[in-house]
């Protein structure tokens, strides 16, 4: 056994929808609690990246492999594959007929197998642990968009998933909602989560990403430290693209 | 200032008198129509010998009710073998409705989601969708001449008789293909990310139907479904024509005794709306018991 034993490895990974290249070649590679962002712009591969990591999208060519899932294998259980790759999503997606609390109890209860109370008290804990202890018989109809994609981050964490995806989380928010996402995401990163983040919110990615990738035209074109990518851009498309996203973000 | 308030409450209280009023006049409506109608049964079938009076006999004398008026006295006469009827028009409406809803979630769910089984329901809904329901009917009762199934079981009283037994299978395959269709569009109407977060969260496709795109699904489907409930109590009229002696049948039956057709048809056509009334109002109360904020109606995201 290597020295060297990632949670992910995404290698020579391409997808193509039609004539249109999405994904071109992209290799990287996580460790256990590491919290890698990913930025670019729109239509760069950010969020077909993500869905291939836990197979909601198919890749054409290239590997991925999350411990011991073989993802890219055609014969693997994606079932069992995505009880330990969490997925919080842009739309929030909340189940729109179960309260805060059944969005969370839903999984463990068909998925995991727990009996009613054992997932109530789980649920109820995951939900008390991004602040929503007292909005638990709320349905997401009575929710702020803060609030349901904090209950779309406990849902993905009641799997006790080995890798949390995000895609754009806080990009359907009103501004002022952002801040309580991005404060519990920081709280996960601390507390060791590994998470593979497509944002553009700079601040959280500075505080709490070990890594950041930018991705062009479905290629890396560059990766390293979030303050050293900000501060200091090696490749042009990366230097006007955060430039324009701290333009949008009133950011410096 | 306190005029214009006076004013103001005035109009309220005016507002919800009358709103009260009519609820008031639906409530006691209700409660004398399926009153009187399950007295009626009670006495046909329930009550001892020598309690109540004969069946197809009314509660009050038709003679004494006459010097009142005439249409009472015909009504009083006549209505006792229309609501003995009536049973089984409500029989043939919620047997075939509840076993079609059965059998319409399946095909509906094969529909959308299967890709043989998509071809068959379609078959099959476009089959029954588009032949009349009187030729289905004739196809179950003479061709394959259904009801010898059924000749064995006891049909006394409220017990319906073999013949209505082919007519419940007839409703309900025609029931199933247009609650599917239904279903189908309420199905379509769910947000496809739903299912995309069920399966995120490691669910399989059908877990993920049943737990999460269904309960949307039916609740979206509830007003189109309503429709198909009241369709149906009227369709089971034509029962008739297979010998069952439902209401519309044994108004026919009556009014060629005493060709009084208008007087007859005009009491079944008051049966009619009483169940039909009930039935939307029933479903109206489902559709407020199963709401959830948020879903259907408004904007859901």
């Amino acid at each position: 056994m290597s020295d060297y034993d990632p949670l992910l490895t995404v290698e020579s990974v391409s997808k193509r929808y039609g004539d249109e290249r999405v994904l071109n070649d992209v290799s990287f590679t996580m460790d256990r609690g590491d919290v890698t962002v990913m930025m670019g712009p729109s239509g760069s591969g950010k969020s077909t990246l993500l869905r291939c990591v836990n197979r909601l999208t198919e890749v054409d060519s290239g590997e991925i492999r999350l411990g011991d899932h073989r993802v890219t294998d055609p014969g693997i259980d994606v079932d069992a594959l995505r009880r330990d790759v969490g997925m919080v999503f842009q739309d929030i997606n909340l189940f729109t007929h179960l309260t805060a609390l059944k969005n969370v109890t839903l999984g463990l209860r068909e998925v995991r197998g727990f009996s009613t109370d054992d997932a109530r008290e789980a649920a109820t804990e995951q939900l008390e642990r991004v602040g929503l202890g007292d909005q638990l018989d709320s349905y997401p109809g009575e929710l702020s968009g803060g609030q349901k994609q904090r209950v779309g981050i406990a849902r993905a964490l009641a799997m006790e998933p080995e890798l949390l995806l995000f895609d754009e989380p806080t990009s359907a928010l009103d501004p002022e909602l952002v801040g309580e996402v991005t404060a519990v995401m920081a709280d996960l990163a601390a507390g060791g989560m590994t998470m593979l983040v497509v944002t553009h919110e700079k601040g959280f990615a500075r505080e709490a990403a070990t890594d950041a990738l930018f991705l062009d035209a479905g290629s890396i074109a560059e990766r390293g430290p979030p303050a050293q990518l900000f501060e200091n851009p090696e490749n042009e498309r990366t230097a006007e693209f955060l430039d324009r996203v701290s333009t949008v973000s009133g950011e410096p | 200032m306190s005029e214009t308030g006076a004013t103001r409450t005035t109009a309220d209280t005016g507002r919800v008198v009358s709103g009260s009023l009519g609820r008031w006049l639906t409530i006691a409506g209700g409660v004398l129509f399926w009153g009187w109608l399950l007295a009626r049964w009670l006495n046909n079938w329930f009550l001892p010998a020598g309690v109540g009076v004969p069946p197809g006999e009314s509660f009050l004398d038709p003679a004494a009710v006459a010097p009142i008026s005439d249409s009472l006295a015909f009504a009083v006469e006549y209505l006792p073998q229309l609501a003995d009827a009536a049973w089984l028009t409500v029989v043939l409406t919620v047997v075939s409705i509840v076993l079609g809803f059965v059998f319409a979630v399946p095909v509906s769910v094969a529909r959308v989601y299967g890709t043989y089984s998509s071809t068959v329901s379609l078959a099959f809904t476009e089959l029954i969708r588009g032949t009349p329901l009187l030729a289905q009917l004739f196809v179950l009762y003479y061709a394959l001449n259904l009801s010898t199934l059924f000749r064995g079981l006891p049909d006394d009283g409220f017990l319906p008789s073999a013949v209505v037994y082919v007519a419940i299978i007839g409703f309900t395959i025609n029931s199933v293909a247009y609650q599917a269709e239904y279903i189908r569009s309420a199905l379509l109407s769910v947000d496809r990310e739903q299912l995309t977060a069920a399966r995120a969260i490691g669910l399989s496709q059908r877990q993920g139907i049943r737990h999460v795109v269904l309960p949307q699904a039916l609740r979206f489907a509830i007003p189109g479904w309503s429709n198909e409930l009241v369709y149906l109590i009227k369709y089971s009229s034509l029962a008739a024509f297979i010998t069952v002696p439902e209401l519309f049948n044994v108004a026919r039956s009556i009014a060629a005794d005493n060709f009084a057709y208008t007087g007859i048809f005009a009491l079944v056509a008051v049966l009619y709306l009483g169940l039909v009334i009930s039935a939307s109002k029933l479903m109206a109360g489902v559709e407020r018991r199963v709401a959830i904020p948020g879903l259907g109606g408004t904007a859901s995201q």
